[in-house]
């Protein structure tokens, strides 16, 4: 059995990507000579449709997105086993990029910019987040780290995270890093990014002078409680709100506790050669500042104990930098933060409206109950993908999604094999941001671009039900996401936008479909799998298929075919 | 001291005589016509989000020398310079001076000319309350004070009693005056998406660009129609095919009502009369912009009521506020003088009232590089209805031992929202007897049914 699967692995391997995708991964530990037989006489090898829909599904909701020979993949694998190659590869990191970027123009490659308006390094981030998102081969981490991105948030609408290309990709390195780790250190690492401590102006925080008025800044302090570990209210473990005698929400915190919060975060500021306190200006090519941790000061931390949450004091006499991990501690061995993290996680991936059986199963494997660490990400994840809840979807009828603006371009680039001569994925994001209203990594506050529990007003907020991505789905963002999947699919390269010729953009491939468009039935079936996991309803069959009929090119079957399901509600909400 | 008793005396007995005086009227069923909502003749509420917690004690400020000084004891290096400060000429009831910061000069102007009015210290309550009271914790105050999701939410839905509002105030106007507009299109009608204070049971807002007609429809592609295909069939279809999950109804009924709202309302922005002013080229003049171009298209978009939002935020000024201030209030303040004088030109400007809200003022202290969350902040109201050339509300007398100080710099607010959103409610045409239903604990702050004017800031 284990040869078999091995050699179907290599097959597809060997077959469907040309080992671009996905090489020395599906094999991994494995050498070639463990493959017996001739790859290209096997082919008997067949999963059936429900397991090619249950890993498809698995797919939508673990990555970004992946071609049909991917899913045909891990149907084949088992979608556990697969989970656990994904879990070793190393991170794709985000700041390769822009150091290579960076270098590339020091050495003269686009002098033709120098005059020009445009400004490539208010792009790098994105240039690195696309280029990776699209090519890694650690699929599932860069999608959970960009769930991460949206429950710790940073944002490239502030200009030194924009302009400095180490910013942001160093930050959502953290994430990358940190996201089949443990949320300790993922709440630590992030506490003391120096794009966060720009962000949220915990950087040159200095303890109180009294006389002249000033006390420490509280903006990190309350957010770090607030929305980055334990929320505001005191939570039951599946995450519905613990109330007092009289009814009344009971707040994890009060102002005090912020104000004692915010002296633990004192005494922070950027590191990197020359560094000193108070420095706040930086070279646009400024490497170091943005990818070191921030450093202690303790001239400027404030000294003697504070008392945090729930009796944790910290006490007098401590280093900062002992404090700091205090107070990480603190709020990591709440019991709020499983309930509240892994909440926000399910509805990230799998439901809005994840039933709080789902919610305390998940929050109890992140607390430790099942064996692991607590905060183990990868007993988190798994609990998450392998819930039965999450396997059978559509129970109730507000399972699922809303898919938000930025994972739907991404997920037609991957599915439907966008592809560059030169390998490069670069993309400003200035066509989606505007169409769409959003972009990754560019929130127009901390509080992300939607809040958890947004709720559209009518029947879903009637049924006490949320669904946060409507809140970015007003009459304008849902004609410019349905405007954006329009272009890239009939214009081709316009999923897009690089702003400058220089930079080659990918196109669609559609080689595939078109072979199939010689009869629509299949193409709309193939579409059924990797779209919507065979729950196209009939009457939008019935649509598409009598478009189909209308139409004698083949290319011209499988763009309408391909547009008109990804447009649909059909596709548009996973259930 | 003095103005905080009377404010303290003033509301804690009106709250009082407000629930006998409501349940006598229910009770006798008193004349509706006295108290009843009207959409008669045209009248627009422009609300502006000045969104993080626009520091307003730079904005507004101090300008008698002894209170100046304070002020500047308090704000140590967030302190702006005297001679920079542009005074406003009308002293306020208690004899007490202000000034503006000196990047408003529009703002000073239209004040001058009695078309803007300032409202101090205006911020979210439950109930009148004190320092002592606050410290002794026997008062109740807002959930999430300081939060800027909380304050945020609590200034657009005027409920600061819970964290979980799915209605704003603006959103309720629009369900009791307008909840069924015969076009379908939502006389809220927001610059900047989404937003609680439009939303109502019955009617969302409204969302458009500020940049060309404002909407856009689905494209045809070339692949439908040189195939003899009309793609809005189609789509529309699509839109139409039934679904059991309620998600996927939402998304359906979002986008084919944008299609339908994009056409009647590009067909009668195209119709609008045109301006000579010319705004600035800066988000947030191009918002104000384009709703002067929709106050135009009003008749033909039978709207008798509308409301308008813009959020135009960065004003989270932990760090550098004083030179952030210095960037981006002159954008307001030139935003509002283009946005008047366009109105003007198309005769409206009697019929619109622009306001302010914003998450909070800032903490007067420092920390060193800015100013942290508060609470009660000084906003304005502009419009040819507007009695300006006042200030309304308390402005705090400022002292480091303040009975309002709740430490920091914070200052408790000495107006509730709910009284300076009651006066734009009446103005707009919400009926006293429904005034409950727009702004619900206005009965703990101001009694509707009584004569006077919540603040008397509009005629």
């Amino acid at each position: 059995m284990f040869g078999f699967v091995m050699r179907v692995l290599h097959l597809v391997r060997h077959l469907c990507f040309g080992g671009a995708l996905f090489a020395g991964v599906a094999v991994s530990g494995i050498g070639d000579d463990d493959i017996g037989g001739d790859p290209g006489s096997d082919f008997g090898v067949t999963v059936t449709e429900s397991e090619l829909n249950e890993a498809s599904r698995f797919a939508s909701q673990s990555t970004f997105g992946l071609p049909y020979e991917v899913i045909e993949e891990i149907a084949k694998t088992g979608r556990d086993r697969w989970l656990d190659q994904q879990f070793d590869i190393p991170p794709t990191l985000h700041k390769t990029i822009a150091e290579d970027l960076i270098t590339r123009q020091a050495d003269g490659e686009w002098q033709e910019f120098v005059d020009n308006p445009f400004k490539l390094r208010n792009v790098i981030h994105r240039f690195a987040w696309w280029q990776q998102t699209m090519t890694a081969e650690d699929v599932v981490r860069q999608r959970v780290a960009y769930a991460l991105s949206q429950f710790f948030v940073v944002s490239d609408k502030v200009e030194v995270l924009r302009t400095n290309p180490y910013s942001l990709t160093s930050f959502y390195d953290v994430l990358l890093e940190n996201a089949f780790g443990n949320f300790r250190d993922l709440l630590k690492d992030v506490a003391l990014s120096p794009a966060m401590g720009l962000y949220l102006s915990h950087a040159n925080n200095s303890k109180a002078n009294p006389e002249e008025n000033i006390f420490p800044d509280e903006n990190f302090a309350r957010e770090v409680m607030q929305l980055f570990s334990i929320g505001l209210y005191e939570l039951n473990i599946d995450g519905s709100v613990k109330v007092d005698s009289d009814g009344v929400p009971i707040p994890t915190y009060d102002n005090d506790d912020i104000r004692e919060m915010a002296k633990v975060f004192t005494g922070l500021t950027y590191a990197g050669e020359g560094h000193y306190w108070g420095r706040n200006w930086f070279w646009h090519d400024d490497t170091e500042v943005f990818s070191l941790p921030m450093i202690m000061y303790e001239n400027y931390h404030e000294q003697g104990e504070k008392k945090l949450l729930n009796g944790w004091v910290v006490p007098a006499g401590q280093t900062g930098m002992q404090d700091v991990e205090s107070a990480i501690d603190n709020l990591f061995y709440h019991p709020n933060v499983g309930p509240f993290f892994c909440k926000q996680l399910i509805q990230r991936l799998v439901t809005s409206n994840p039933s709080p059986a789902y919610v305390e199963r998940v929050a109890r494997a992140f607390n430790g109950e099942t064996g692991s660490p607590r905060g183990d990400m990868k007993t988190v994840l798994k609990a998450i993908l392998f819930d039965t809840e999450a396997e059978l979807l559509g129970n109730t009828s507000a399972f699922g999604r809303l898919k938000e603006p930025a994972v739907r371009i991404v997920s037609l680039s991957r599915i439907f094999n966008y592809t560059s001569d030169s390998g490069e994925y670069y993309n400003t994001g200035y066509r989606l941001e505007y169409l769409t209203g959003q972009h990754p990594l560019s929130s127009p506050s901390v509080f992300n671009f939607y809040q958890p529990n947004y709720s559209p007003v009518g029947e879903i907020a009637d049924g006490g039900m949320v669904a946060p991505e409507f809140q970015i789905t007003t009459a304008t963002t849902v004609i410019g996401v349905t405007n954006q999947i329009g272009l890239a699919i009939f214009y081709e390269n316009q999923a897009f936008h690089t702003w400058h010729p220089h930079f080659e953009t990918p196109r669609i491939d559609l080689t595939d479909y078109e072979e199939l468009a010689a009869n629509p039935g299949d193409l709309v079936d193939r579409l059924n799998i990797v779209l919507t996991q065979g729950k196209l309803s009939q009457s939008s069959r019935d649509i598409v298929m009598d478009v189909l009929d209308r139409v004698e090119d083949h290319k011209d079957r499988a763009m309408l075919a391909i547009y008109l399901v990804l447009i649909s509600s059909d596709y548009s909400v996973e259930d | 001291m003095i103005s905080r008793r009377r404010f303290m005396t003033h509301s804690c007995g009106l709250g009082v005589a407000a629930a006998t005086a409501s349940t006598t009227a229910l009770t006798l069923g008193l004349t509706r016509s006295v108290s009843a909502s009207t959409t008669d003749g045209y009248k627009a509420l422009v609300c502006i989000l000045l969104a993080g917690g626009n520091d307003s004690y730079n904005m507004l400020l101090p300008h008698d020398q002894d209170q100046y000084d304070e002020y500047t004891k308090i704000r140590s290096d967030l302190a702006l310079d005297y001679d920079s400060l542009l005074p406003l000429s009308n002293q306020s009831e208690s004899g007490r001076s202000y000034a503006v910061h000196p990047g408003v000069d529009e703002i000073r102007q239209i004040y001058e000319s009695g078309d803007l009015a300032f409202v101090a210290n205006v911020g979210t309550l439950l109930e009148p309350v004190d320092a002592v009271g606050i410290q002794e914790g026997k008062v109740r105050v807002p959930l999430g004070l300081f939060s800027h999701s909380d304050q945020i939410a609590q200034w657009q839905s005027a409920v600061s009693y819970n964290r979980t509002s799915t209605y704003g105030w603006g959103g309720r106007m629009a369900d009791l005056l307008d909840p069924n507009p015969a076009n379908g299109l939502s006389m809220n009608i927001s610059l900047s998406g989404t937003n609680l204070f439009q939303t109502g049971s019955l009617v969302s807002p409204y969302t458009i660009y500020y940049q060309g007609d404002g909407a856009n429809t689905v494209w045809s592609f070339p692949q439908f129609w040189s195939n003899g295909i009309n793609a809005h069939t189609v789509v529309r279809d699509l839109l139409g095919v039934e679904h059991d999950n309620m998600l996927r109804r939402e998304y359906s009924s979002r986008l084919k009502g944008a299609m339908d709202n994009r056409d009647t309302f590009v067909n009668a922005i195209r119709s609008a009369p045109e301006f000579e002013t010319e705004f600035s080229e800066n988000y947030f003049s191009g918002t104000l912009k384009q709703i002067a171009r929709v106050i135009g298209a009003r008749n033909t978009l039978g709207q008798s009521r509308q409301t308008f939002f813009v959020q135009y935020g960065g004003w989270d000024h932990h760090d550098g506020v004083v030179n952030y201030q210095a960037a981006m209030l002159p954008i307001v303040s030139k935003g509002l003088d283009e946005f008047r004088s366009a109105l003007e030109e198309i005769g409206e400007f009697g019929n619109v009232t622009t306001f302010t809200i914003s998450d909070f003022a800032r903490t007067l202290t420092s920390n060193g590089k800015g100013s942290d969350h508060g609470w009660g902040g000084h906003h304005m109201v502009m419009g040819g209805a507007v009695k300006g050339g006042e200030m309304y509300g308390t402005y705090p007398e400022l002292s480091e031992d303040s009975p309002l100080d709740v430490g920091r710099g914070v200052y408790i607010p000495t107006t509730a929202v709910e009284q300076y959103f009651a006066e734009l409610a009446l103005w707009f045409g919400v009926g006293r007897g429904n005034l409950d239903e727009v702004l619900p604990a206005i009965h703990n702050f101001y009694s509707p049914s009584g004569g006077e004017a919540p603040m008397g800031f509009l005629v």
